[in-house]
């Protein structure tokens, strides 16, 4: 007998998912690898970190990776959109399942995209700077990463689909999220001294450095105490973000 | 002694916490019988019915289904229930999809539902729209494939909210015909109409459901025989009138509403000739006169009243 959860996560895939769609959202960020990696190149000296001088291409193919969460989070989160959309949600709610599992479902799919969407970036990357990571073992350390990431973004956008009216102001919102997010972190360059004291705090406030500075010492360095510290954090804030999910959807209107 | 399948116990719900649309409701049902639930808009079959399915929480009285609490059990009532909504539900998909997604969800064995698939096709008339995205269907298909997807699966109980609205009377017979044989062979159903022939023909038992009350109970015969062969007098009329008067005059159900009286009874034509001249009598103009079969409203104005 297959497990309820895995039985919605099915469903999701075979009915939720438009391939085009699918492709064209976690691509999106090879276009920041191949138009900004590129173009900065040239501008911007290599890049210093932890000891290794990489290309800024090479410096932002962590952060593209990181996105993926992100992306496969909004993607799941607009699931539940298209379920109430076709009263498949309330079908679902008086079906054979724990209510939990219709999360699940969701944040499981979410995963499978950010993992898939995460290999996709490497092979971009790996086409555009010839370079993977330094020690294959940390590509598990990664997928971890990336699936415990999924389960945070994924709780967020739950959330947000519960609360927010109209599948408009979703969109408009998770745009809105996409840019703070993607810019006031580290994905597209380092958090130091150097940087506003405002954007730095933002920064730290915002769970993608945390991913994209985990993700990035994986591929290029050893890991330290700070990873630890970082995974951790991700860990706390996708437990967190995951029972308010659970929360908030109860109260759900059908 | 029969099982019961649904006990539902001085069940009050409310979604604002001041009205209570659902208001001291008691039934039961037991194995194999078919019980319909009759009312009109906003009556609150729908909400006993999410209550029953464990959609909604209870906010008064006891609920049992499958002999457990819905508060406690939950999941496993909702593994042995099959619910059909009143609003439309449907995946984004073909016809054919839909339905071995369904039964993929409800974890049918492979051989089995590809068996099942073929006989609800044949049975809601569905095989030549396989092919054809549920959206693209017409109310009436939609309301067919949602029908049909239900009977995929094995259950012990099966809640029916207005599955015939947008059926053609041929189609809707077949369906009826069709939920009647399940229940010959131990099914339990729930079902809400707001067809009176319809109840007859399928129940064994009905409630008739109003301002969330159950306001008359019982087999169709004894609802027959209390409500059959009644007609109601319409009138229209100019002038002050006496209700209580009214009232004394004529015990039969009288409801007056502004210049509208409506009287409900089994023998308007001995009525009808003594009402005139009462109205007569007091100087009282009847603008318009009318006697009609009772509808279902009717029935329900002198259940209330
Ligand atoms: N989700 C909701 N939130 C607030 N009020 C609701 C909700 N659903 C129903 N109601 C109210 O509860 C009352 C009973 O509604 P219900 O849907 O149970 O009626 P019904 O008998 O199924 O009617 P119909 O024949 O139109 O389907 C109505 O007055 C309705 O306005
Ligand atoms: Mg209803």
């Amino acid at each position: 007998m297959i497990p309820p959860s895995l039985r919605l996560t099915a469903r999701n895939l075979i009915i939720n998912t438009d391939p085009g769609t699918l492709l064209f959202l976690i691509g999106l960020p090879s276009f920041y690898l191949i138009v900004l990696g590129l173009m900065f190149q040239a501008l911007i000296p290599n890049v210093f970190f932890e000891g290794h001088s990489i290309s800024y291409a090479q410096f932002l193919s962590p952060g593209v990776v990181a996105m993926q969460p992100f992306i496969a989070g909004s993607i799941g989160g607009s699931m539940l959109w298209s379920d109430r959309r076709w009263g498949m949600f309330e079908q679902l709610l008086v079906g054979p399942f724990h209510r939990i599992d219709y999360l699940l479902g969701i944040i499981y799919v979410s995963m499978i995209f950010s993992v898939g969407g995460a290999m996709l970036m490497f092979l971009v990357s790996y086409l555009l700077t010839g370079f993977v990571i330094h020690y294959v073992v940390n590509i598990i350390l990664i997928i971890l990463v990336l699936l415990v990431s999924s389960i945070l973004f994924t709780s967020l956008f739950l959330v947000l689909s519960v609360f927010i009216r109209t599948i408009q102001t979703y969109n408009t919102v998770t745009m809105f999220i996409f840019f703070i997010l993607d810019f006031a972190s580290s994905a597209f360059y380092p958090i130091n001294t150097r940087t506003p004291i405002g954007l730095r705090i933002i920064s730290y406030a915002n769970p993608l450095t945390y991913i994209v500075d985990s993700v990035r010492d994986m591929m290029f360095a050893s890991l330290n105490r700070s990873d630890l510290i970082y995974v951790m954090i991700v860990v706390v804030l996708s437990a967190l973000f995951f029972i308010f999910a659970a929360l908030s959807y109860r109260k759900a209107k059908i | 002694m029969l099982e019961k399948v649904i006990e539902v116990d001085h069940l009050r719900q409310t979604y604002d916490g001041r009205n209570f649309v659902v208001d001291d409701v008691s039934f039961y049902v037991s194995k194999g019988e078919i019980y319909g639930l009759l009312g009109k808009n906003g009556a609150g079959k729908t909400t006993t019915i999410r209550t029953m399915t464990t959609i909604l929480p209870v906010h008064y009285g006891k609920v049992r289904i499958l002999g457990m609490d819905v508060s406690e059990n939950a999941e496993r009532i909702r593994k042995r229930i099959g619910v059909v909504l009143q609003n439309e539900s449907f995946d984004f998909a073909s016809v054919e999809r839909n339905l071995k997604v369904y039964g993929m969800l409800w974890d049918v064995p492979r051989e089995v539902l590809k068996a099942r698939i073929e006989e609800v096709l044949e049975v809601f008339d569905l095989s030549s729209l396989r092919k054809v995205r549920a959206m693209e269907l017409s109310g009436g298909q939609k309301k067919r494939l949602q029908v049909a997807r239900e009977f995929l699966h094995d259950m012990d109980l099966l809640f029916l909210d207005e599955p015939t609205v947008g059926l053609d009377p041929i189609m809707r017979r077949s369906v009826l015909n069709y939920i009647r044989d399940k229940a010959r062979k131990g099914l339990t159903v729930l079902y809400t109409t707001q067809i009176m022939e319809e109840a007859d023909y399928l129940c064994d038992r009905i409630a008739i459901m109003n301002k969330g009350k159950i306001v008359a109970e019982g087999t169709s015969s004894d609802l027959k025989a209390k409500y059959g062969d009644l007609k109601t007098i319409h009138v229209i009329i100019s002038g002050e009138l006496d209700y209580n008067s009214l009232k004394v005059k004529f015990p039969e159900d009288v409801i007056v509403d502004n210049d509208e009286i409506r009287i409900v009874s089994k023998n308007v034509e001995d009525i009808l000739p003594d009402l005139i001249i009462y109205l007569k009598a007091r100087g009282i103009r009847i603008e318009r006169i009318s006697v009609e079969e009772s509808s279902l409203d009717d029935v329900f104005l002198k259940v209330v009243s």
